[in-house]
């Protein structure tokens, strides 16, 4: 069972440019915390002071090439969770955000050429497993690159904690010892 | 058609007969490396215990724990954390490796990075190992899945090959190509992919510089880096493997999603401007040169080792560090100290007025001697985002040993090869 809705309907609440180091979101000051109401009172602080307020829960944001570049922390991605964004569209990521994300369970779709294609507010469609984004204003429809069936398995699970959980949680995992020697 | 090394490695790992790029399988790490760190390992230990249910690893001898960052304040926080993945340790029979140094560097000299074996932290610096014909991926969070399981699930990458001819000029080192990679190739010229040096120049190369160029591959959005075995590796890992191991070399007519040529003797000394290592904000350095520094720092998993060590004596000896510039040089690990002593580095550099610590995480992360606000640094650290080392108002800029070391000297960012002609 998916945690995870099949298709999203939402609006770009954002594009980044290529390169994009996510810690800016909130602030390399800030990449420590997690406090839910600090992060709302930093999130995308820089780019524009009123995207948490503007912002609708099931909008997504839109990355370039190698989204996700640097050394990313966790809480930048978390604020934008907290504030309603469901997934990222992005050109391609840089594998460490990839993965870290992967785990956290955010949707994460590949689609090249989506920056240039789309505007701020646009209103899509997002197929998130089969990478597919309809665009309103033009009907246009973006092919990318779909997830593998690992990957599908993880984010509809929530997530890798959370995948493992259903595997292996509540009995013994594979990697426990089969005897506890005595003590 | 062939596989790559990086493909070798895999498929023994997943039990395959050969694996292809793009499959995704699980694969099981010969060793699944962590260093204690809040948030992470204790964590880990207690999803384990309390999600999982294991109360005592099966295989105690594939994990591997460090102590190596917040090592330098013993206060009570570093020992309540330490003592939780000793604790840890014992009870699962998990050797738990202290006071040694750096991790990245420390599973070299303990013989964990032996030729054809796969290795994984969440750390992705562990990619250094590469030096030495194993692969060392930086899985994140998923090294949970790894210690629950056994294994992990990876997609199979692509390999792009740098075939390297020549040797390094004076004054110019491995730090130098991996930024002249990033400048000429892209911060994703590998994205997902493993990089494989190839070619005289990487034959010639020695294994400190070997060890710091495969550390920094995260930074062309690789995954991994690796050379195939040789004498100089086997050499090295002879002497010290803890198991059994087999090498694997990449087939003459394996396929690589790319193939660059690099002529070492062409590079010249890169710096990298305050923010990020990517293309953009790489500088041949007569372009930084002049720039005013209070702080140079010589060490990490990416540098730091004895002929980084060598190069900041040769150039130190007999000088003294520029007034107002503190000149941290902190070797990777204790082995590297002591081989250091030993060769009377480490006397020279501190005539010099530079000051030497013991080998930790601690000075590359900002816990120990951090940036002030404004304060500029060189550094041969693994990164320069603001707050990295200290105050998000100070800046640092990264470059080799030989720079670094010039430039503790003069007070600001110089060409190493004026000081060194």
């Amino acid at each position: 069972m998916s945690v995870v809705e099949p298709v999203f309907a939402g609006r770009v609440a954002w594009i980044f440019g290529d390169d994009f180091d996510v810690d800016l979101i909130i602030g390399v000051e800030n990449i420590k915390y997690y406090d839910p109401d600090k992060l709302r009172s930093v999130c995308m602080q820089a780019f524009d002071p009123a995207f948490v307020t503007e912002v609708r829960p099931g909008d997504i944001v839109v990355g370039g090439r190698n989204f996700g570049y640097g050394h990313p922390h966790y809480p930048a991605m978390i604020s934008l969770r907290n504030a309603g964004i469901v997934a990222v569209v992005a050109e391609s990521y840089a594998p460490g955000f990839w993965r870290g994300e992967l785990y956290q369970g955010m949707p994460l779709v590949t689609v090249p050429g989506i920056s240039s294609v789309l505007q701020r507010w646009d209103d899509v469609e997002v197929d998130w497993k089969a990478a597919t984004v309809r665009v309103a204003r033009t009907g246009e429809v973006l092919q990318g690159t779909p997830p593998s069936a690992h990957a599908i398995e993880v984010t509809e699970a929530g997530g890798g904690l959370n995948l493992l959980r259903a595997q292996y949680g509540g009995g013994r995992a594979p990697a426990a010892a089969e005897t506890v020697p005595a003590s | 058609m062939g596989s790559t090394i990086t493909e070798k490695i895999l498929a023994r790992a997943g039990g395959l007969d050969r694996v292809r790029p793009g499959q995704n399988a699980p694969f099981r790490p010969d060793y699944m490396i962590a260093y204690d760190y809040p948030g992470y390992t204790d964590v880990m230990f207690r999803q384990m215990a309390d999600d999982f249910g294991i109360d005592r690893v099966k295989d105690p001898e594939r994990y591997v724990l460090f102590i190596d960052h917040m090592t330098t304040r013993n206060d009570e926080r570093e020992k309540q954390m330490h003592d939780v993945t000793r604790e840890w340790g014992r009870r699962n029979g998990v050797e738990v490796h202290e006071g040694m140094g750096i991790g990245h560097q420390v599973s070299a000299e303990l013989g964990y990075a032996m030729p054809g074996k796969f290795l994984v932290h969440f750390d992705g610096h562990v990619s250094g190992l590469g030096a030495f014909g194993a692969l060392g991926w930086g899985v994140r969070k998923d090294l949970l899945e790894a210690w629950v399981t056994g294994a992990v699930y990876l997609d199979v990458p692509a390999s792009t090959q740098f075939h390297l001819e020549g040797r390094f000029a004076e004054g110019v080192d491995n730090r130098d190509l991996i930024h002249h990679i990033i400048a000429s190739y892209g911060a994703d010229a590998c994205a997902h992919q493993v990089m494989e040096y190839v070619g005289p120049g990487a034959r010639n190369m020695t294994i400190d510089r070997r060890q710091g160029l495969c550390a920094m591959a995260m930074f062309t959005g690789a995954v991994s880096a690796i050379f195939n075995p040789d004498e100089k590796s086997l050499a090295y890992v002879e002497k010290v493997a803890r198991a059994p191991f087999e090498p694997v070399y990449s087939d003459p007519d394996a396929e690589y999603s790319a193939k660059y040529s690099i002529d070492l003797d062409a590079l010249s000394p890169q710096v990298v401007l305050p923010g990020s290592a990517k293309s953009a904000n790489t500088r041949p350095v007569e372009a930084v040169a002049g720039t005013e520094i209070q702080h140079a720092y010589i060490g990490s998993c990416a540098s730091g080792r004895i002929e980084e060590i060598r190069a900041a004596a040769e150039l130190l000896k007999g000088k003294k560090v520029a007034p107002g510039v503190q000149f941290n040089v902190v070797p990777t690990s204790q082995r590297i100290y002591a081989q250091a002593q030993a060769e009377g580095l480490l006397d020279i550099l501190a005539e010099a007025g530079a000051r030497v610590a013991g080998a930790s995480c601690d000075f590359c992360v900002g816990y120990a001697s951090p940036l002030k606000p404004g304060d500029k640094c060189v550094s041969t650290g693994v990164l320069n985002i603001s707050g990295r080392m200290g105050s998000t108002d100070a800046e640092i800029y990264m470059g080799s040993a030989y720079t670094v070391a010039a430039s503790a000297l003069a007070g600001r960012i110089v060409d190493p090869r004026e000081v060194m002609s």
